[in-house]
Parts: C-alpha cells; structure tokens; sequence
C-alpha cells in the first residue's frame, strides 16, 4: 500500500512529463480500439450481408458439388433432410435450392441467366429473397389459370430482355437427364436492381424449377441459417457427421476467397496495430528510463537506508503499470463515444471495396468487449514488459555509488 | 449401288474422277488409284442412310452414369443437304424437331413455340444431350473435301484413314474409316484430336435388310473422355425414296407447324 502510495507521487511529481507519455499511450489506444472496431464492424456487416442474402451459416451438397457444380450432384431425399434440420434447435430457418444456367428470352431478344428454383416458404425466413423484390410481388409456388409457373427476374434481365411485370418469360437450359429443357413463365416480381449481384438471375418456385430440370424432388444445395453465425464451424462439423453421405460447410469455406481475404486483411490490420504499439513503447522506454535515470540518487538512499531491490523495482512497475491504466482510462473515456457514433451511424465509402467477391459499400465500427479489451491488454502488458528491465536497473544501483554521483 | 456413289459427289468432283479415270482407262488398265477409291468409298459411305431421299424411324439411346435415356424419332433427308428431325416420343420431348438446311439448321421446341438457330459457335455441342454433336447432323464437313485419303486394305476391310488438308480448319486431327469390303458398309469409325489421342469411336453393327440393302441398323458413339456415356441409335425402319417426302418437309414453315 504504501508502495503504490509512492508510485502515484512519483508519476505526479513531474506531472508534464507523465501527461505526455499518458497521451501517447491513450492516443496508442485510441488508435488500436478504432482499427479493431473498424475491421470487425466492417467484415461483421459484410459477413451478416450475405450469409442473410444467400449464402447461409452453413450448406449442404453432393460430393464436390461447391467446387464442381454439376446438374447430377443432387441430394436426393431433401424431405428427410428437412425433418432433422428443423428438428435441431441451434437451427433457426433453412431452405432448398437447384441452381442451372441457361438462356432466357423474350419475344424480341436473349440473355444468358442464372437459374436458381427455391422453396418459396422456407427461403422468406432464410434468406433476405423476399426484401429484394424491388417491384411486383414475391411469387407463389402455383400455377396460373393459364397453367404457367411465376417466376421473379433479376432486373438487369428484365432490362435486356426488355420485359416487365406480366410478360412471358421463355427459358432453355438442359436438364438433368439431358434433355432439353424449355418452359414459358410468367414475370411476377422484379428482384433489386441493374446493378445487384442478383440482376442477371431468374428466381423460380422450387417443384417449377425440377420440373423444368427434369430432377423431380431432389434438390442442389441445403443452406442454413443458425441462432448464432459464430457456431456455424461447430455446428458445420456436428452435421457433417450426422450426414455422412453428403458436404455439409460452414460459410467460411463456401465463401472461402472471401474469408481467406479477410483473414489476410485483418493479420495485416494486426501487424500495423503492432508496429504503432511498439512506436508508442520506444517512447514510453525513453521516459521510464529517464525517471529512473534521474532518480539515481533517491534510489541510492533508498537503498542506503535498507529497501530492498525487489521493493525498488516493483516500485518501478507499479508506477509504469499506474500509468499505462491511467492513459487505457484516458483512451477508453475518448474512444467509447467516437466509437458509439462510428458504429452507430459510420460512414459511406466513396468508392464501394469488393473483397473475394463480395462487394463492401459502407464502414461502420463494432461495439464489442473485445474491440476494448484487447487493445487494453496490449498496451498494459506492453508496459510492464518494459518496466522489467528499467525496474532491474534501478535495483541493482549501489547505494554509494548513487549517493557519489550529481 | 453405281447410282448412290456417284450422289455423293459433287459436279466438279464427278468431273475429275471422270477425267481422272478416262485418262486411267486409256493409259493403263482399268485401276483406279487409291485415293481415287477411297474418296468413292467414302462417298458411297456417307450418302448409304439417305439415298435420293429416305425416310426412317429409330430410337436413341443415351446412356450415362447418371441416367439412361430413350428417344424415338422419325427422320427424313434428301440427299445429304436437307434433313428433318422429329422426336416421337417421351411425351415430354413429343414433338421437338430439327431442321437441317445445307450448312445451317434449326431447332423447334413446340412447349415454348419457338425455333431456335443452332449458331456455328454450337455446331460441337451436343444434340438433344446425346454424345452426337450437331455437327454430325449437320455435316458440315465434308470429309472428302477437307480431309486427304490413303486406302488400306485387307481381304475384308477397307481402311481410310482421314488426315486434314493443309490449310484447312478441321474439328478432328484424323479419323480412321474402316469399311466392310463384302456388304460396303461401314464398320466403325475412330475420330483422334490434334494430338493424335482417340476423343470419340462410331461403331455400326447388326446389318439388316432395308429395302434390299444390308445396312447396319445400330450405331454407337463412345466419347473415349467420358467414362461410362454412351449414345445408340437403332433403326426400326429405314425406306428409299419414299413418295411422302418432298421438299416441302424441309421449311421453316413445316418446322414451326405443331405436331
């Protein structure tokens, strides 16, 4: 007690000195605690992005099916692949789909599309589908009393086809036991706009979509959405070994060029924050061993009058460790509304990043313990690091030695 | 048999195997060179499934790991320029057609009503998913235009092996034509890449009787690159110079018509 008595004096004693090596340490803080919030918040937003509009926590397939997409890799009983699903209660929603390129036309003109059948019910509560419908309505799985199938166009298509709400879409692909496929449908929603990922795609109700593939039944990809996206790994492996005859990954490796950039990133965002540390530190050095410099001879009577070294040089630590926690204080007192607002409201980038594929338009911060307490442990630990050697310095002076010098 | 080998050649080549075998015939004795022979052959060749004209119904049978599929068509050609296609059957692909005209052909799929141009760019793609390409319809090589002859032979066999012109864009690096000496018909047919390596064999067998000619009645293509796929086409019937087949099967007009 009364150690940490004499270490607060002395950070007071020279209190300029001590303001600016607090600053420096907070302003390190301050620093680290944004970039942190900045990387998290950013990938965060982006991860919830398209999980939410596509891609799910976690899918299922056939064999090699993400990485080789073939029309015959299909999961046969979706049905029963449904029934565990919704049995599990870390699962929160899930859907089926079979995806298929092909052509689409209008009366006057032709387009490359992609086609993707969904369960209509189950995709509203899994994916952000229903959200993008930018005109029209989100479509049933019936037919018409024409006998046609609905069917929502990216509106990029509806652009080049030249095709609205109403109009008859033709669409030719092949299906899956080779025949050729070719079916009318009737425009009844328009998905986002010309410049979504969704623009060129054609959205069919699922049993359309393995009729006009000829895959009665059977579907091409599972994907789930979970409680928590931070189990996806987890409860990926749990599934996997519930469903040995199927694929069953999380959305890091689905989206895996995506998450391989954001891992190089946020390494490369942690080394930087690393060096900033380390620069802030050099300077905390200097002024450590300064106060201990100049207080040789305190330390020579301290000694003299029998302290022991350990006493000095845990004195010496406690000091810079006060002041280490006082600058955090400083830093988190600055940092906790900048960063409150930064993750409220955040900022539009002028010029949208595409990250593996994905497209990152808006910067917003994350507001999270561990956004502070890392940084925070960083910088204290630093600190004390640093206050060993200097704290052994000062405790291996000879009193008369000490007592001799000016 | 004269009369379908020399339907298979064009004017200006009819000429020059006059000429050539006029020249033959003064200086030497009746022999034909081989390349002169092969070309005939292959000729002859070619022209055997359509005659003048001739009308067919056959079945296909496409057969890949993942499913195995049966078609039953009807077909009916004049000469090698102008075919037509109708697929009878599954109930499905009932009336689907394909409209060959010289270099250029068509495809109509009655569920939308719509004709389809099947662009240059597609002439390899598969037709109707079988391991045929539409190129096999279409013929749009003539293989004795493009590619050089040499005649083998064995008591029983023809072997033409087909190397392209110089100068010429081909689809295949060579292609071995092999030919039953005693019926004239073709045996099998192997179609090598670039490099020398056998992409696709055509095998014909189990010669039948089609008005008083033996003509293999099955055909199988194996693509060698893809295991286990296979496409069979048997001909249930096959007529010479049919009365019902005139030209006005072969239109765009006919194509659209519903079936």
């Amino acid at each position: 007690m009364l150690l940490l008595k004499l270490a607060f004096r002395n950070i007071f004693r020279q209190r300029r000195r001590s303001l600016l090596t607090a600053i420096s340490m907070a302003g390190g803080y301050i620093l680290c605690t944004f970039s942190f919030s900045l990387s998290e918040g950013s990938y965060n937003n982006a991860i919830s992005f398209f999980t939410l509009d596509h891609t799910g926590h976690v899918q299922i397939h056939k064999e090699d099916y993400l990485q080789r997409p073939k029309i015959h890799k299909t999961i046969d009983d979706p049905e029963q692949l449904s029934e565990i699903l919704d049995s599990r209660e870390d699962i929160a929603a899930h859907t089926l789909r079979v995806f298929a390129p092909g052509i689409a036309y209008s009366d006057t003109d032709n387009s490359p599309a992609q086609i993707i059948g969904v369960d209509l019910e189950r995709e509203r509560t899994t994916s952000t589908l229903e959200q993008k419908v930018s005109s029209g309505s989100y479509i049933g799985s019936d037919l018409d009393s024409d006998g046609y199938y609905s069917a929502m166009i990216g509106a990029g298509l509806a652009n080049s086809l030249n095709i609205g709400l109403g109009d008859e879409l033709i669409l030719i692909s092949q299906g899956a036991d080779g025949s050729v496929a070719n079916d009318i449908y009737i425009v009844n929603g328009i998905i986002g706009n010309r410049d979504s990922p969704d623009r060129n795609t054609v959205f069919l109700p699922l049993v359309a979509a393995q009729e006009f593939l000829s895959m009665y039944g059977r579907v091409h990809e599972v994907s789930i959405l979970l409680n928590d996206e931070g189990d996806s790994r987890s409860e990926a492996s749990l599934l996997q070994e519930e469903l040995q005859d199927l694929s069953v990954a999380p959305w890091q490796v689905v989206e895996s060029t995506f998450y391989q950039s954001m891992q190089t990133d946020k390494q490369g965002n942690n080394f930087s924050m690393g060096v900033i540390v380390f620069l802030v530190f050099v300077g905390v050095l200097n002024t450590v061993l300064m106060s201990v410099l100049e207080r040789t001879r305190e330390f020579g009577v301290l000694k003299a009058i029998g302290s022991r070294p350990t006493k000095i040089a845990l004195m010496i630590t406690l000091e810079t460790g006060l002041l280490a926690s006082l600058s955090v204080l400083m830093g988190l007192l600055i940092s906790l509304p900048l960063i409150g607002w930064f993750t409220a409201v955040g900022f539009e980038l002028a010029q949208p990043m595409d990250v593996g594929g994905i497209v990152m338009s808006h910067m917003t911060g994350e507001m999270s313990f561990y956004v502070f307490a890392i940084p925070l442990a960083l910088i204290v630990l630093f600190a004390l690091l640093i206050s060993i050697p200097t704290g052994i310095r000062a405790a291996r002076i000879s009193p008369t030695e000490a007592m001799r010098s000016t | 048999m004269e009369s379908l080998a020399s339907n298979g050649h064009s004017h200006h080549q009819l000429k020059a195997g006059l000429t050539c075998s006029v020249l033959f015939l003064c200086l030497f004795s009746i022999q034909v060179s081989g390349a002169e022979r092969a070309i005939e052959i292959i000729d002859e060749m070619e022209a055997l499934y359509q005659g003048a004209s001739s009308s067919a119904t056959m079945t296909m049978i496409v057969e890949t790991p993942q499913f195995e599929r049966t078609m039953e068509m009807e077909a009916s050609s004049i000469g090698t320029e102008k075919s037509f296609i109708r697929i009878l059957s599954p109930r499905k692909d009932r009336g689907i057609a394909t409209l060959k005209l010289d270099m250029e052909m068509w495809n109509f799929l009655p569920k939308i009503n719509r004709v389809i141009k099947v662009p240059p760019s597609m002439m390899m793609g598969s037709w109707m998913g079988s391991d045929f390409t539409n190129d096999d319809l279409v013929k749009q090589t003539t293989l004795t235009d493009e590619y050089s002859l040499t005649l083998e032979e064995t008591d029983e066999q023809y072997a033409i092996i087909l190397v392209p012109k110089e100068e010429t864009v081909t689809v295949w690096g060579k292609i071995d034509y092999i030919v039953n000496k005693e019926y004239m018909v073709p045996v099998a047919q192997n179609f090598y890449d670039d490099n020398g390596e056998i992409i696709r064999k055509l095998e014909f067998s189990e010669l039948r009787d089609f008005s008083g000619r033996m003509i293999p009645s099955r055909l199988e293509m194996i693509p060698m690159n893809k295991e286990g796929n296979k496409t069979i086409i048997i001909y249930d019937e096959l007529k010479f110079d049919p009365p019902e087949v005139d030209e006005s099967i072969f239109t765009l007009r006919n194509l659209r018509s519903r079936f």
